[in-house]
């Protein structure tokens, strides 16, 4: 029987449940020290003295170093290790305190004395904009969409138009005949202004790494990284060391989502070396929210044409990224979802990146396309209600199929858009009579998929077992699926197979677990080491058994003649014969690689029910409902469990969850008591559905499934709320007050 | 998240916890369930110089009931009381106030002590202690007093004990069986701080009149409040539909909660109305039960 398919419990899934998982912070290591950042408190301000006497004197501290006590860093103010003359936002680490022990590394930090001379903030990206803003990056960055690709995102061309407004690093723009002329002949249209706020990550484990100097200038780092090589690479450039004399070993991500490729290596790193000792960092919740990159905030300024029959004529839109004190790179990706999801004869799209005094930005699972998707899909939604027309109804007249034009003028391959909407039409949640005060809401959303080239090992244990080597890390339970791959490839039950993350020295080499490419990047690489060990094992039975590779088989741990199963030997057996002293069969080592060509673009529809209550504004999810393409399902299952995430996520947008900011750049949700996560209770139970619409190049017909379920909640909750309150929602999270008290 | 340093006391007895409070005074915190202590300590926005942890004195841990009034020793868990069919019998109030406390990890070490000489606005207990008109026994060297809950609550997070007094129970009187009770509250999710809350206790008359009432509310100023106004309206006349919406919207009028992050006033003032409405009508709907 196969096992790709087959419903399969995750392989690492018991250890974590019952608490026996290692994670990095419960890692020890000899001799270690502890390390406390001492982070901002203004948003902006120039550096007068940092005192660190008193906290050298705190019992246990063993040294407090400030940026002048480390190497230069060729990287922008806000991205040094330890902020230099000026912080750039409320959270930037200005000086790190080492000691024996976390807590007396924290007495240290809290003694430390930070004279700061506060000088203008700007906190909001509309005010930014504006010639009388303060300017927040010393040097006006370039936005990077080398980020963008990472992560999977089919970024739209990022100009160079001739002036852009204060604090904007770049401009993102698609046009597509003309928009102006085609809005003009519309026969309706909407026009409105939607917000989404900035969010995070909030991983169960905070970040945190440990480093180690070792003899002959090596560094060995244990981090919770999903990109071990990324992480390698990133600290042998700022570090100027060989990449190989940079062991990372990656370790149980407790959470990433996009938010752990690297962020106190670098700066752990530079500590290490100079104290010569190996440290420990593991953030507060606090710090997370303060420090750590989450997701950012946008504001899209949309219009949005059709015909009476709801053909669709034309889009324009305006819109803004919130990076905080960075570039940003999220503008292209927006640009093209906007620019590709629907048949839209004319486009006139403009985005800017606008950096403001608050914490930077980074990716945070299918980066980008909640925010997009957000305005997007409420603006269908509105013009499905202006027009009296189904909203799936109307998404089915525009849907993009194979051939169109995609967001950046190139053409869809084969997609399933058309199929999750047809689902969607006919759902139970869809077509159920209504309750009082309930309603129903649609919205669709869509995902490139990154891919990188990947290689993976495979070789026989003593025991007969199959260990799948591998250096890209497990934040999903891919590996799960990747050993299933293996277990049919080489002809084992899945028991048998096991998956190895092994440290970046010795491990072959393997994408960043992230823009939804573990299994479509690695997939094919797993199956051909696989299918390698297999044939180098059958090639040692060859000459056991005297028969020809293609008449054996693998059977209950066995390799035996085909029809005269008297005839076999026993793999352990083989394992010994090409391992053992004196030996004289080569031993069964195999090794795979993939580089799969092009993305397999993946949509996905999400169906909510709630039930308002009109006198307070709160309202209650009734029923939930997602369509996924998600070609083919490696292990059901864990495809579910990846919805199940992902709605929550999106949800989560629509619910509560915001990182919220004063107009001096404080953070006023950081702690877990005011950044509303959703709780159980809140989310009703997730009905997923998959779409096999198998990929012509992924693994086995797989597509990535990580990034769509976390696109399109936030709208699907919008617009039923919308629809049962009859107040429309057009700002994340939503503001319960305002669907009760009339603005 | 590390608290600052702090020296350490684990008094068997109350004598001997009252004596380390008069020696230490503003120096010292009491640690009872340590569930909003300890997260302030860690967040380094309390340092107290030393704990006075009162876990280990026995006597102020027993649920007892004296003369039909109960007596909950200041350590009494929340918890205890929510599973106490006691309690749920006689004075259902506590226990339907107690569930929204938190989670049940908090309840489970939380104390009721502990939530009144905290004194949060949003704190269910105080605002249902507020409308069973309970009696607060506090403790010192200087001798003992019994205050009454507008006399213990004076603000946010502040009470009227000295740095060197105990609050050693809390002391609610019978009930009559008739009454009916509703406590009801408004939060984005269960065991969030409340945006509003109404607690109500109302005994009608065998020709259906309001012979008494008792309307509290949560998280509408800085201290529990008292809807005298709405309980003078309603006292002695019959309590339909109508006569609710008056007393709702008399309850709100002049109330100044203060808007933050998770609402405004005017939206919170808006809720309290509501959450008024919904527990009278709530504890009417018991009470007509009971009287019949
Ligand atoms: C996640 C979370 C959610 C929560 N949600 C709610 C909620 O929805 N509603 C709610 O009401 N509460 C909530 N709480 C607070 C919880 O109920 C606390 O337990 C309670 O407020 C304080 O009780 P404690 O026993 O933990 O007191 P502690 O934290 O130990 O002490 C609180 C304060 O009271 C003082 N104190 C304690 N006992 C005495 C005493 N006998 N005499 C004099 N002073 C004393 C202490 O010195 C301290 O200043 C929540 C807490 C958490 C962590």
């Amino acid at each position: 029987m196969s096992a790709v398919g087959t419903p399969t419990r995750r392989l690492e899934g018991r250890d974590k449940v019952v608490g026996a998982t290692r994670y990095t912070a419960d890692l020890d290591v000899g001799g270690l020290l502890h390390v406390q950042l001492v982070l901002s408190h203004l948003a902006s301000a120039r550096i007068r003295s940092i005192e660190t006497s008193a906290a050298r004197s705190v019992p246990g501290v063993v040294d407090v170093v400030v940026a002048g006590d480390l190497p230069e860093q060729d990287v922008a103010g806000p991205d040094q290790p330890l902020a230099t003359q000026r912080v750039f936002y409320a959270g930037q680490p200005v000086a790190a305190v080492i000691a024996t022990s976390e807590a007396a590394a924290h007495d240290g930090a809290a003694a430390v004395e930070v004279d700061l001379e506060e000088t203008d903030a700007v906190a909001d990206a509309v005010a930014a904009m504006q010639d009388s803003s303060p300017v927040v990056l010393d040097v006006q960055e370039e936005a990077d969409e080398g980020d963008a690709s990472m992560h999977g995102a089919a970024a739209g061309n990022e100009s160079e138009p001739v002036e852009r407004p204060r604090n904007v690093s770049a401009v993102a723009s698609a046009k597509r005949g003309d928009a102006g002329a085609a809005m003009a002949a519309s026969g309706v249209t909407v026009k409105a202004t939607y917000s989404v706020a900035a969010v995070h990550h909030t991983a169960m484990e905070p970040h945190v790494s440990t480093v180690r100097p070792e003899p002959g200038g090596g560094l060995t780092v244990w981090s919770p990284t999903q990109g071990p090589f990324a992480l390698r690479d990133e600290l042998a450039e700022k570090l100027d060391i060989p990449a190989h004399k940079i062991r990372v070993v990656p370790m149980p991500v407790g959470g990433g989502f996009g938010g752990k490729v690297s962020l106190l290596e670098g700066l752990l790193a530079l500590l290490a070396i100079r104290g010569n000792r190996p440290l420990r960092l593991v953030l507060t919740r606090r710090q997370v929210f303060a420090f750590a990159k989450g997701a950012p905030a946008a504001r899209f300024e949309i219009e949005i044409g059709a015909k009476k029959d709801g053909t669709l004529t034309a889009l324009r839109a305006k819109f803004s990224y919130d990076n905080g004190a960075s570039a940003g790179w999220h503008g292209g990706i927006s640009s093209a979802f906007l620019a590709g999801t629907y048949r839209w004869p004319a486009v006139d799209i403009t985005g800017y990146e606008v950096s403001t005094n608050k914490t930077p930005v980074d990716a945070y699972r299918a980066p980008g396309a909640p925010q997009t998707y957000f305005a997007l899909e409420s603006a269908m939604d509105e013009l499905a209600q202006k027009l009296d027309i189904d909203p799936i109804e109307l998404r089915l007249r525009n849907a993009v199929r194979e051939g169109d034009i995609d967001g950046q003028g190139a053409k869809w391959p084969r997609v399933a858009f058309i199929e999750c909407l047809e689902e969607a039409r006919n759902h139970p949640l869809y077509t159920a009579p209504l309750g009082a005060g309930e309603a129903v809401g649609i919205a669709a959303g869509s995902w490139g998929g990154a891919r990188t080239p990947s290689a993976a090992g495979c070789r026989v244990e003593p025991d007969g077992t199959l260990s799948i080597l591998i250096g890209t890390p497990d934040v999903s339970g891919a590996t799960t699926g990747l050993a299933m791959i293996a277990a049919d490839a080489f002809g084992y039950p899945v028991e048998k197979v096991r998956i190895e993350t092994g440290e970046t020295g010795v491990a072959p080499y393997g994408a960043v677990a992230a823009g939804s490419q573990t299994t479509y990047s690695l997939g094919g690489a797993v199956h051909e080491a696989a299918v390698e060990a297999r044939r180098q094992l059958l090639e040692i039975a060859t000459e056991q058994l005297e028969a020809a590779p293609e008449d054996l088989e693998i059977v209950d741990g066995r390799v035996a003649v085909r029809g005269v199963p008297e005839r076999f030997v026993e793999i352990t057996e083989l394992v010994t014969l090409s391992t053992q002293f004196m030996g004289t069969f080569r031993p069964v080592q195999a090794s795979g690689r993939s580089a799969v060509q092009t993305a397999s673009p993946q949509f996905t529809v999400h169906i909510a029910r709630v039930k308002a209550d009109p006198e307070t504004g709160a309202f209650a999810l009734t029923g939930y409902a997602a369509i996924q393409d998600v070609g083919r399902a490696i292990n059901p299952p864990e495809v579910e469990g990846q919805v199940h995430g992902g709605v929550a996520q999106s949800v989560g947008r629509a619910l509560g969850e915001q990182l919220v900011y004063d107009a001096e750049g404080q953070l006023k949700t950081g702690s877990l008591l005011d950044y509303e996560v959703p709780t159980v209770d809140q989310l009703p139970g997730i009905d997923v559905r998959m779409i096999e619409v198998p990929s012509p190049v992924g693994p086995l017909g797989a597509k990535g499934v990580g990034e769509p379920p976390a696109v399109p909640g936030a709208a699907a909750v919008a617009n039923a709320v919308s629809r049962a309150t009859g107040v429309r929602v057009r700002d994340l999270p939503i503001d319960r007050s305002r669907l009760v008290i009339p603005s | 998240m590390k608290p600052a340093p702090f020296d350490y006391d684990d008094p068997r007895s109350v004598d001997e916890a009252i004596g380390l409070l008069a020696r230490y005074g503003d120096e010292c915190k009491v640690l009872a369930g340590g569930q909003s202590l300890v997260p302030l300590m860690n967040f380094r926005l309390a340092r107290p110089g030393r704990l006075v942890d009162i876990n280990g004195i026995e006597s102020l841990g027993q649920v007892k009931v004296e003369n039909g009034r109960l007596l909950l020793g200041a350590m009494v868990r929340h918890a205890q009381v929510e599973r106490s069919n006691d309690i749920a019998a006689r004075w259902p109030l506590l226990h339907d106030a107690i569930v929204w406390v938190g989670h049940s990890q908090i309840r489970n070490r939380g104390t009721v002590g502990g939530s009144v000489a905290h004194a949060d606005p949003a704190a269910e207990l105080p605002c249902a202690l507020a409308a069973l008109d309970a009696k607060f026994h506090v403790l010192s060297r200087r001798g003992p007093r019994v205050l009454r809950w507008d006399q213990i609550f004076v603000s946010e997070f502040t009470t009227s004990l000295a740095p060197d007094e105990l609050l050693t129970a809390i002391e609610v009187p019978p009930q009559d069986p008739s009454t009916g009770v509703a406590f009801v509250e408004f939060a984005r999710r269960h065991g969030d701080f409340a945006l509003g809350g109404a607690a109500v206790s109302i005994t009608l008359a065998r020709n259906g009149t309001c012979s008494d009432v008792a309307v509290a509310l949560l998280s509408a100023g800085p201290r529990p409040v008292r809807a005298e106004e709405a309980e003078r309206r309603l006292k002695g006349g019959q309590v339909d539909e109508a006569a609710i919406k008056q007393a709702s919207a008399a309850a709100v009028q002049g109330l100044h909660p203060t808007s933050d992050l998770h609402g405004s006033r005017e939206y919170r003032v808006k809720l309290l109305q509501v959450m008024t409405e919904r527990a009278l009508t709530k504890a009417v709907h018991l009470a007509t039960r009971r009287a019949a």
